[in-house]
């Protein structure tokens, strides 16, 4: 549902006359201001629009830079694929055709790494690769890396970035879900801290599974949040929404989220949160 | 309608969550149309059953054809393609057992298909009987941990 309007949105800015001459590759149109942006200023600010401040999503390579210490990520060898089970025509070949231009495995990236020194799992999504999706080499990377962090009892940090469950490999990918939550409840056990970081856009099985489930859930300013889409649920209830649904900052207020955090300040409060933590352990 | 300010993800997130520890078995019974999270939500379970005719799946095949091919006309396609039968679904260790059902829809055989589900449900039941809180739980953990299979690359 809402990989479609995302794919829509995406085609409408794609198929909008924008053959002015700018060079390709050095400047992006902001979504939201509209406003032609050289792409090294945006890189310099953090993938933020300097000019309206909104937040690009980001490649799991930036991410990882902004908020691991340099040279301290390793990353988990898993070198898994699917099994294409519902024999998909063209989907491996999807697969690999996206992997050479992002240069990215899969949709999420996991591993250890340090924040300030503090050693963590991490996990990073990435919308670059089919808008994020759940398929079983997702599912299977993210509870792996929790299984990682109870057996090293560290702290588990997730950026999520998602539209939802992976069409491509149908009810494998829905069952994705329940095998990350039920990592979680593993997790949960073991007493380890659970942060999760809530990134535009974070939508269906993400949100309906490990997303929802941090002990912290700290979002992005300005990021769309949910389970179905809005414009299914608007012609599923037959009323409106209100105002800023789906939103950080809408969900803030009716209590799913603990904190809208800005992306200069994630680093600083996910190293703040990881010392208070362990004081607390230090303590009991 | 209050529930859609926070939309319903995280009733589902924390349904399946506590499902997973919960210390008894769980049956969990595919009975008509069951699809996408709200499914899943109340099919945390030890052993899943389903009915013959029934179908289970990521989404409803309007939906899946119209994310997939931006077409929701082709619903009947996407039908033969999402693997949502239930002996697709066994196949693919998804679900646990069929419960067949004869060919009309006739009192008789509710019957008969209620006599197989009870059948299956004491069986189920008398085997975990002897299994401990912790035997139970990591029955089913395994169960979804076990999920999807994939390739390992060299």
């Amino acid at each position: 549902m809402i990989v479609d309007k995302i794919k829509k949105r995406e085609a409408s800015v794609k198929n909008k006359p924008s053959n002015i001459d700018i060079p390709i590759g050095k400047w992006v149109k902001c979504d939201k201001c509209k406003e032609i942006i050289y792409k090294e200023e945006l890189r310099k600010n953090q993938s933020i629009c300097p000019n309206c401040g909104n937040y690009f999503r980001m490649h799991i390579n930036k991410r990882l830079k902004l908020i691991i210490d340099e040279h301290t990520y390793k990353k988990f060898d898993l070198n898994i694929e699917t099994s294409n089970p519902l024999n998909m025509e063209d989907y491996t070949k999807k697969l690999k055709s996206i992997r050479e231009k992002t240069g990215l495995e899969e949709a999420v990236a996991c591993g250890t790494g340090k924040i300030n020194g503090e050693e963590v799992v991490i996990c990073i999504m990435d919308s670059g690769f089919l808008m994020g999706s759940m398929g079983v080499v997702v599912g299977e990377k993210i509870t792996y890396a929790i299984e990682q962090a109870i057996e090293k009892k560290l702290p588990f940090i997730i950026f999520t970035v998602s539209g939802g469950a992976r069409m491509q490999e149908g009810i494998i990918s829905l069952m994705q879900m329940a095998k990350t939550t039920a990592a979680l409840t593993k997790l949960d056990e073991a007493g380890l801290l659970y942060i999760t970081v809530l990134t535009d856009p974070t939508y269906g099985g993400v949100t309906a599974s490990f997303a929802s489930l941090g002990d912290i859930i700290l979002a992005e300013p300005g990021a769309m949040i949910g389970f179905a889409g809005q414009r299914v649920i608007e012609q599923t209830i037959g009323e409106s929404l209100p105002e800023g649904f789906q939103t950080a900052e809408f969900l803030l207020e009716h209590g799913f989220i603990d904190k809208i955090v800005e992306r200069k300040d994630l680093k600083e409060t996910i190293y703040k949160l990881i010392q208070f933590h362990k004081r607390d352990k230090e303590d009991s | 309608m209050e529930q859609k300010k926070g939309d319903n993800g995280e009733a589902i997130a924390k349904s399946m969550f506590e499902m997973a520890k919960l210390k008894v078995p769980i049956i969990s019974i595919v009975i008509g149309e069951g699809s996408s999270g709200g499914a899943l939500a109340i099919g945390v379970a030890n052993k899943v059953l389903m009915l013959e005719n029934a179908i289970y799946s990521i989404l409803s095949p309007e939906g899946y054809s119209s994310i997939l091919w931006k077409d929701s006309s082709r619903f009947e396609e996407a039908a033969e393609k999402m693997k949502l039968t239930a002996k697709d679904l066994y196949n693919l260790k998804v679900i646990d057992k069929i419960i067949k059902e004869p060919n009309e829809n006739e009192e008789e055989d509710f019957k008969k298909i209620s006599n197989n589900l009870k059948k299956e449900i004491k069986i189920i039941v008398s085997d975990m009987k002897s299994k401990t809180a912790e035997e139970i739980v990591q029955d089913r953990y395994l169960k979804f941990r076990n999920m999807g299979e994939f390739i390992r690359r060299d």
